[in-house]
């Protein structure tokens, strides 16, 4: 994996303007008693120019609901009921379909899961693809189809040529991966989501599409909000990670603070799932033995958390930064002893 | 000590429908399990790997080849599949699948005791063990799989498959569609259960971490073939197919720093197993590739205690990878950083609006 260098810093006294600013979002689902569930819990997160950011969370967390919501449409009968998506001076959210529709595609785009049931399998992939940009890029015909067979050269699909005109069902899960890439992003978007895209491949077809990925989203200086089950994909890939957990961010830093001086007690529990060592799981997790409950009032993961405290379980712990560049979403956050 | 399973030369096609082509999803794999043991089963999806669980267990017949069970040979076989009735479980990959919805916990972990026919009290009490075997509240009996959590259901699934005593569980994915933490639950049990019962596990995976942590010796399957296999810390730390070798460097492990080395790296994917090419499967992919792999298969060699591979240039692969144990660096980095005693005490932070610019 490239070991992406940060994107520029500059020097404190000049301000960079994110690129995508998202605060406050709230997203509840009704359920069937009278009170609806919040999923997304007044999510804040700015993405900069050109920075990969990783988002980790186990199923259930609201990655989808997130990733769905950036664009203003929720999954489901799920409703955005507070909260700004600010793309390019403008609340994403406060736009008419009309506007949003030209938004999507062209300066935002996503990148999903299971290709095959994004394409249709009536239409040959070249063509597919170059609908994109006469929609979205105006372009005639001709120079519609060049730009499709330039974009499936960048993917890297054998015979290019030859697969432009193939249906979906002609490809493999990778190749089909690879067309939907090439659709994210053939009008250069100045932000691309990928919703757990590369986790339905074998892993060295995962390899051959991370490092597509970076380098494409290199050489067209877009950013990226990564989101993945996988939180080793992110420690070789993302420039930050944000860790979310039933519907809010419990800590975001950059990649090595993340790793190497994780802070929030889930943090360092989803990686001592991966240490193998059953002392250190226990140090940091709660067995669940019974039925699960949720913990509605103070910090939602005080219920599972080893160190939780009686204030916990009663105030919701602000969003703090620990360090500069490190935030943490605890009322006891562990420190480098 | 004898194996508990042996299989010698086993194959098996399928064939398609309105076609004269087979399907070869197996091609000549042997192996053997002792009691006791863990052997991990790794390969990407099409390798066979789940085939060669189902021949196991019975579920499908091989086309040819010889599967025994303590030396009484087993594949189509009713009289002695029945004699065995219990000794080898299966666990599968979806727990909410496997599962029957509108069956209690507790009906579903005493189905497999049916064919005992043993009297009521005795399957409650096999029933209540098995569910205490596997940490779960003995209350969720009378629960429904719809209210368990996906990792408590696939403790379920351990459960229903360890009550009946196996001497031997093909598990096929158990851990691939669950969270890393319940993942890591389902883990530790097995191994827990393993030291107390001498349990010999087939645990097939496409995580390779995880097969590193569980497998006392692991076995590389690519099209329907076994390319390497040997101990677990040895191949690990020192692949000799370049196939394995490709395949342990796209192992993420979440630490920044610690990469799997390999002068391998896969290009393109799999190829269908319905044409197979003449000599080395991996021929076309293979940075090693010579003349001689694109015209004949290369032998079982062995390479050292129990350790074979399939290669012509087994020697150059070793000899380009530098030998490291990343695994065991891994682990030790974790008991660094996820060492630390937590101290209890609130810590006076300042509450920023919105995180904007964290990196000045």
């Amino acid at each position: 994996m490239a070991q992406a260098p940060l994107p520029e810093a500059a020097d404190a006294s000049v301000a960079i303007e994110p690129l995508v600013r998202i605060s406050n979002l709230r997203v509840v689902y009704p359920t069937g008693s009278s009170e609806p569930k919040e999923v997304l819990r007044g999510l804040d997160l700015s993405v900069m120019p050109g920075e990969i950011i990783g988002l980790v969370g186990e199923s259930g967390a609201g990655k989808t609901t997130l990733a769905r919501s950036i664009l203003g449409v929720p999954p489901g009968p799920g409703r955005i009921t507070e909260g700004e998506v600010i793309f390019g001076g403008r609340n994403i959210l406060d736009l008419p379909e009309p506007e949003l529709r030209k938004l999507r595609g062209r300066d935002l785009s996503v990148v999903v899961p299971n290709p095959r049931a994004e394409l249709n399998p009536t239409i040959p992939v070249g063509k597919q693809i170059a609908a994109m940009a006469r929609i979205h890029l105006g372009v005639g015909k001709e120079e519609a189809k060049r730009l499709a067979l330039a974009m499936l050269k960048d993917v890297q699909i054998p015979d290019p040529v030859r697969r432009m005109d193939a249906y979906p069902h002609e490809l493999s899960g990778g190749m089909a991966q690879r067309v939907v890439i090439a659709m994210a992003l053939i009008c250069d978007p100045a932000f691309v989501i990928s919703d757990d895209a590369t986790s339905g491949l074998d892993v060295t077809v995962q390899t051959q599409i991370l490092a597509l990925l970076s380098r494409l989203a290199a050489d067209h200086g877009s950013a990226m909000l990564f989101i993945t089950r996988d939180i080793g994909i992110t420690a070789h890939f993302c420039d930050r990670v944000a860790v979310l957990y039933s519907g809010e961010i419990l800590e975001l830093a950059l990649r090595e603070q993340l790793f190497l001086e994780p802070a929030h007690p889930y943090t360092l529990m989803l990686l001592s799932a991966f240490s193998h060592s059953p002392k250190l799981r226990d140090a940091w997790s709660v067995p669940e033995t019974g039925l699960r409950q949720d913990q509605e009032k103070g910090c939602r993961y005080s219920i599972r958390c080893p160190l939780a405290q009686p204030v916990c379980r009663e105030v919701r712990p602000p969003f703090a930064q620990l360090k500069p560049g490190h935030f943490v979403r605890c009322h006891f956050p562990v420190t480098p002893s | 000590m004898s194996a508990i399973l042996t299989i010698d030369r086993l194959f098996k096609q399928f064939p398609i429908a309105g076609s004269r082509q087979v399907v070869q999803a197996i091609n000549d794999v042997s192996l053997s399990i002792e009691p006791g043991e863990t052997l991990g089963l790794v390969g990407e999806s099409g390798s066979g790997k789940t085939t060669v669980g189902r021949c196991i267990v019975g579920l499908l017949d091989p086309t040819s080849g010889d599967i025994r069970f303590r030396g009484t040979p087993i594949s189509g076989r009713k009289d002695t599949r029945r004699a065995l009735t219990g000794k080898i479980q299966f666990v599968f990959q979806e727990p909410a699948e496997s599962l029957d919805p509108r069956m209690k916990i507790g009906v579903s972990i005493s189905e497999p005791l049916i064919p005992f026919k043993l009297n009521r009290a005795m399957r409650e009490r096999r029933t209540l063990e098995a569910i205490k075997l596997v940490r779960l509240d003995p209350a969720l009996l009378e629960a429904y799989p719809s209210e368990l959590s996906a990792g408590q259901q696939q403790r379920v699934g351990v459960a229903r498959a360890m009550v009946t005593e196996p001497e031997l569980v093909v598990l096929d994915e158990p851990t691939s569609a669950l969270d890393p933490t319940a993942r890591a639950e389902i883990i530790d049990l097995l191994q827990r259960i393993q030291s107390e019962r001498n349990t010999a596990y087939l645990f097939i995976s496409h995580d390779l971490s995880t097969v590193r942590f569980i497998s006392h010796r692991v076995a590389v399957m690519y099209l329907g073939m076994i390319v390497e296999q040997g101990p677990a810390d040895t191949v690990f730390n020192r692949p000799q197919h370049p196939y394995a070798s490709g395949l342990l460097s796209s192992v993420l492990l979440p630490h920044p720093h610690l990469k799997i080395e390999s002068s391998v790296s896969l290009k393109g994917e799999i190829p269908s197993p319905i044409n197979l090419p003449k000599g080395c499967f991996l021929a076309s992919r293979c940075p090693f590739v010579i003349e001689r792999c694109r015209i004949e298969m290369p032998p079982r060699t062995d390479v050292g205690p129990g350790h074979s591979v399939h290669c012509f240039r087994h020697e150059d692969v070793a000899r380009t990878v530098p030998a490291s144990d990343t695994f065991t660096v891994f682990m030790a980095e974790a008991e660094r950083i996820l060492g630390r005693k937590p101290v209890v005490a609130p810590i006076k932070l300042a509450e920023p609006a919105n995180p904007v610019d964290t990196r000045t």
